[in-house]
């Protein structure tokens, strides 16, 4: 090569590794940094996510957010992805038991330090502390919660058979059903999504016993999974499945809300975001009732399902100060003000005062639910939203329930026996 | 120059040729032999490149999916084959008459292939809903007695994706058969005409055996739509009701990520690959004696 | 005579019919606000026309933060869609031509490996292709989504390609050969001119193939670098919330639209291409 080619290539090169150093250089200068991973993209939990965004970037912060549209699955693959090529971000969606499987295999921040400082563990149910100490310190900062063991019942379809309050016990639950179906009334209007099949065993299970719940679901003791109270469990479920839509097949319980609108269906066993599906199909809180499904000790129970954010350690400065700078405002009241506010969840903290009017008498009662429940040892996680179980041991699970709901040819005995045996498979 | 240039000339289509190919073939090779290490390993949420031996493969055959799978897979995989291979040749032999319109015709039929399997999958789960979709219109428009609740069946669900599948690939059965059809030999036409037979004999006796090539085609890349099917069913029928219509592929999916097994997801895609294996074989020993008797008879 | 003529009308007529009936849904739906599609059911028929939702598809649409509407994402899978398509494409000829014109050792052998990529599924490749692009440093860009998509399209390529240029008298390959053209003369100048049907038949099929591909292009780009089936999605699958059916279907049309198109353009060329392509 040429003297002069060699010098106008040597020129170029040092000109472009300036270039690539300098916005570094500017970066590593500026503010604090987070690349954020979730599956919101869309709907209420898009637009919290946003307005989340927004705050951080208020408080000086420079916001990445990659939503990765699709199931939870889908997160999970650029999750693993991004780590497998050593790009993990700095935080990323992730809630129940894969929080302790996840920072297994990729180094976690240890966020001791900021939740002190806000005096946070004092204010969060400890079934869900256990979830985001799971090696003795904080990694991970719960977001917003859901109680899944609400009931939902239609308007019209209770003044067709003259039902006026929400059933306390599974008893009246059963008695409202019949009176429902006598009626022509599809009483369950719940959906026929796997989750969802398993959703109603385990609001069964939780109403029936939520101290036999927290043994079987949570703690897969052997004696309670074979127990009475799980078999009553399996029998209310028959009981529910037998009055479900033969054509929900398995569409989304949102496909049947204007059946379940214009009365045609009765009660819905859903979680607490069903208010904002509703409110976005156009219908208002006097078109339905909601609150706590059966309890059949009286006392609430909650079944938690929280979203959480995970935070991973990063070398590089400007992401260690955004983390910290996140992790500030998640665990601020107005933030949890703000978020539940967009997505009709609850509040993590139990020591917030809902009696703002961007909350509804729904969301009110749930949150004082939680705290009351907490007391009383019956806050239990859920199965079927990923929290009691690893994935692994939740879809073996979920796999005998849903077959259970669907095939009505299998008794309560042997779904049970069934489970029992899907879970001793996957200990 | 001329030296170097001559050798430039010879060692370019070399390097043309052999370097995709080696890319190609490292994809095929590599790749599947990757998957076959991984099912050997107690991979979870990432590759973990211990060893467990066949402990994967076994845990997967004891599952109920898996051995609902493999049922529906041989069932699946025949009557997609079938249906959508009799579409495909109806279709061509309809549009073989020399329709007008013809050019519309055969886009409408080849169109579904262009659109989002995901998208697909959901609508036809409505259609096929029996509160929904045809059902509920027929009822509605007075045959109150029809029954189409074949999604909603445990036995029948699977015979929903067979006819979701089949309307998506008919289409380019029917391409395929079309073109063999117009390229007949004319003068077998005219031979088949003089003998005065009529127009289902001669299709039956004369056209459909010589364009026996194309059916081999058509069951090739009908088969390989078959083996890869996910997305339709998961759209259909998400593997309901239930688990009654899961299918290998979703296995795989369900084991590797969703409940971050790599090591039983790869077990289970082996399997598949093996199943797999199982049909082309005979295939190409099939091709392999009729290239030898050819050969002989030539 | 005239009553078969008649009856194969019917009969067709039926069958456009049901094959357009899932594309009706779409259409009528995309009409349709969604919250008046959960007030009236989800298959029905407009009770009041609304064309907001391709505006809103178009331009309004919010994936998360992003509310660039499903435009931005059109332009993302044209850049990975093109190349890709283009490029498998083309080595999809050289390498068919060279199996089956130029003839080498092992050619056979090659075809069959080469062809028995088509089968591995999606799933099993997607951990493998992250460990690869990582290793290349092409993690989490358009370039590592076209990479892919070349290298799983050379499988399909190589296999029309071939099939098709097994046609070709080899003759006219060996006249040209003793005139002292070398291999890539007689491609340009001999086997190109003769590819055209095949060339669009590979072009339709990778096209379509790319463009509607879900699992990699949600996996290796990440935000506003999403191809448009990310978009479509988004807007269908939720756990919890419901999905945007009005929207949604609004979406899909309009990102069907270039692949319809290009079906149109090539469709009789198709035809021609399958003719040669898969007899063999």
């Amino acid at each position: 090569m040429t003297p002069i080619r060699r010098r106008s290539l040597l020129a170029a090169s040092g000109t472009a590794l300036l270039s690539q150093a300098a916005p570094r250089l500017a970066r590593a200068e500026g503010k604090p940094r987070v690349t954020v991973i979730t599956q919101w993209s869309a709907g209420s939990d898009g637009a919290a996510i946003t307005a989340l965004g927004d705050l951080f970037t208020k408080a000086g912060g420079d916001w990445q957010h990659n939503p990765v549209p699709g199931f939870t699955t889908d997160m999970m693959n650029k999750l693993r992805a991004q780590i497998l090529s050593g790009d993990p971000p700095a935080v990323s969606q992730l809630k129940g038991p894969e929080i302790a499987a996840w920072s297994k295999i990729a180094p976690t921040v240890n966020l001791d330090a900021d939740v002190a400082a806000a005096g946070y563990e004092k204010v969060v149910a400890p079934e869900l502390i256990k979830l985001h100490k799971p090696f003795g310190h904080w990694i991970s900062l719960p977001l917003q919660v859901y109680r899944i063991n609400s009931i939902w019942i239609s308007r019209k379809a209770a003044d067709k058979v003259g039902v006026t309050a929400l059933p306390k016990t599974w008893a009246e639950y059963n008695a409202i059903g019949e009176k429902m179906a006598k009626a022509g009334i599809q009483p369950v209007a719940n959906g026929g999504t796997k989750w969802d099949n398993g959703m109603i065993w385990e609001i069964a299970l939780s109403g029936i016993s939520p101290a036999a719940y927290r043994k079987a679901v949570m703690e897969l003791d052997a004696a309670t999974l074979r127990g009475p109270e799980v078999l009553a469990a399996f029998e209310q479920t028959r009981k529910m499945s037998l009055w479900m839509d033969p054509n929900t097949a398995s569409q989304h319980y949102s496909t049947f809300i204007p059946k379940f609108m214009k009365g045609d269906a009765g009660m819905l066993l859903m979680g607490g975001w069903v208010q904002g599906v509703y409110k976005k199909a156009g219908y208002q809180y006097s078109d339905y009732m909601t609150g706590p499904a059966p309890q059949d000790n009286g006392r609430p129970a909650f079944d938690l399902n929280a979203d959480a954010f995970i935070f991973w350690q990063r070398k590089e400065p400007e992401f260690t100060a955004g983390q910290h700078l996140l992790a500030k405002l998640v665990m601020e009241k107005d933030t949890q003000k703000m978020y539940s506010g967009i997505t009709g969840s609850l509040p993590v903290r139990t020591d917030m005062d809902l009696s703002d009017p961007a909350f509804s008498d729904a969301q009110r009662e749930a949150s004082a639910s939680l705290g009351a429940a907490v007391k009383d040892d019956q806050a239990v996680l859920s199965l079927a939203h990923n929290m009691a179980q690893p994935n692994q041991i939740t879809a073996a699970m979920i796999d005998v329930l849903t077959e259970f709901v669907t095939d009505h040819s299998i008794t309560p005995q042997k779904g049970q026996a069934r489970l029992a045996e899907a879970v001793d498979n996957v200990r | 120059m001329t030296g170097v240039r001559r050798r430039l000339d010879a060692a370019l289509p070399l390097l043309a040729i052999w370097v995709p190919v080696l890319i190609s073939i490292v994809y095929v090779v590599g790749f599947t032999l990757y998957t076959v290490w991984i099912s050997f390993t107690p991979s979870t949420l990432l590759p973990d490149y211990g060893w467990v031996g066949l402990r994967n493969y076994s845990a997967i055959l004891a599952t109920r999916n898996w051995q609902i799978a493999a049922n529906n897979m041989a069932i699946y995989g025949f009557c997609f084959l079938l249906l959508t291979t009799a579409l495909g040749l109806s279709l061509a032999v309809l549009i073989d008459q020399k329709l007008r319109g013809e050019n519309v015709f055969r886009t409408i039929f080849l169109y579904p292939l262009a659109v989002s399997f995901v998208v697909t999958g959901v609508v036809w789960g409505w259609l096929l809903n029996p509160g929904i979709g045809i059902q509920k219109l027929v009822v509605g428009l007075g045959w109150t007695d029809f029954r189409f609740d074949w999604l909603v069946d445990r036995d029948r669900a699977l015979y929903c994706i067979v006819l979701a599948g089949a309307w998506q690939a008919s289409g380019f059965a029917m391409a395929l058969f079309l073109a063999g059809l117009r390229s007949v030999d004319a003068d077998l036409m005219k031979a088949a005409q003089i003998d005065g037979a009529g127009p289902l004999r001669t299709y039956r006796r004369v056209i459909l055996p010589s364009i026996w090539p194309i059916f081999i085609a058509v069951f090739v890349i009908l088969l390989q739509f078959a083996i890869k099917t996910f997305d339709l069913a998961m759209a259909l029928t998400g593997g309901g009701p239930g688990i009654a219509t899961v299918l290998p592929s979703i296995v795989v999916y369900d084991f590797m990520f969703q409940r971050g097994l790599l090591g039983r997801g790869s077990a289970a895609a082996v399997l598949l690959l093996l199943m797999l294996l199982a049909v082309l074989l005979p295939y190409a020993v099939f091709r392999r004696w009729q290239h030898v008797r050819n050969a002989r008879n030539a | 005579m005239r009553s078969t003529r008649i009856a194969v009308y019917l009969l067709v007529t039926v069958l456009t019919a049901i094959y357009l009936l899932p594309l009706l849904v779409v259409a009528l739906n995309s009409l349709r606000t969604t919250q008046e599609i959960f007030a009236n059911g989800m298959i029905g028929l407009p009770r009041a026309l609304s064309f907001g939702n391709f505006a809103d598809a178009w331009s309004g649409l919010c994936i998360a933060e992003h509310c660039t509407g499903i435009r931005s994402y059109m332009l993302n899978s044209f850049l990975m869609t093109l190349p890709a398509t283009i490029l498998s494409t083309f080595f999809g000829a050289l390498l068919g031509y060279a199996i089956s014109l130029w003839r080498f050792r092992g050619d056979l052998w090659v075809f069959g490996l080469i062809t028995l990529g088509v089968f591995l599924p999606e799933q099993m490749k997607l951990v493998p292709w992250v460990l690869v692009l990582r290793d290349l440093g092409l993690y989490n860009s358009v370039g590592g989504l076209i990479l892919i998509h070349v290298v799983q399209g050379i499988s399909f390529t190589t296999l029309f390609c071939r099939n098709y240029y097994i046609g070709i008298p080899p003759e006219l390959v060996k006249a040209a050969r003793i005139d002292g053209a070398g291999f890539f003369r007689i491609f340009w100048r001999i086997v190109l001119p003769l590819s055209p049907p095949i060339l669009i038949v590979t072009i339709i099929w990778q096209f379509t193939g790319i463009w509607n591909e879900y699992l990699y292009g949600v996996t290796f780009a990440s935000g506003e670098h999403q191809p448009v089936t990310a978009a479509l999605i988004a807007l269908a699958v939720t756990v919890s919330e419901a999905p945007q059916y009005g929207v949604q279907s609004a979406a899909v049309l309009i990102a069907a639209a270039p692949t319809l198109f290009v079906y149109l353009l090539g469709g009789k060329y198709f035809m021609r291409g399958l003719t040669a392509g898969a007899v063999k």
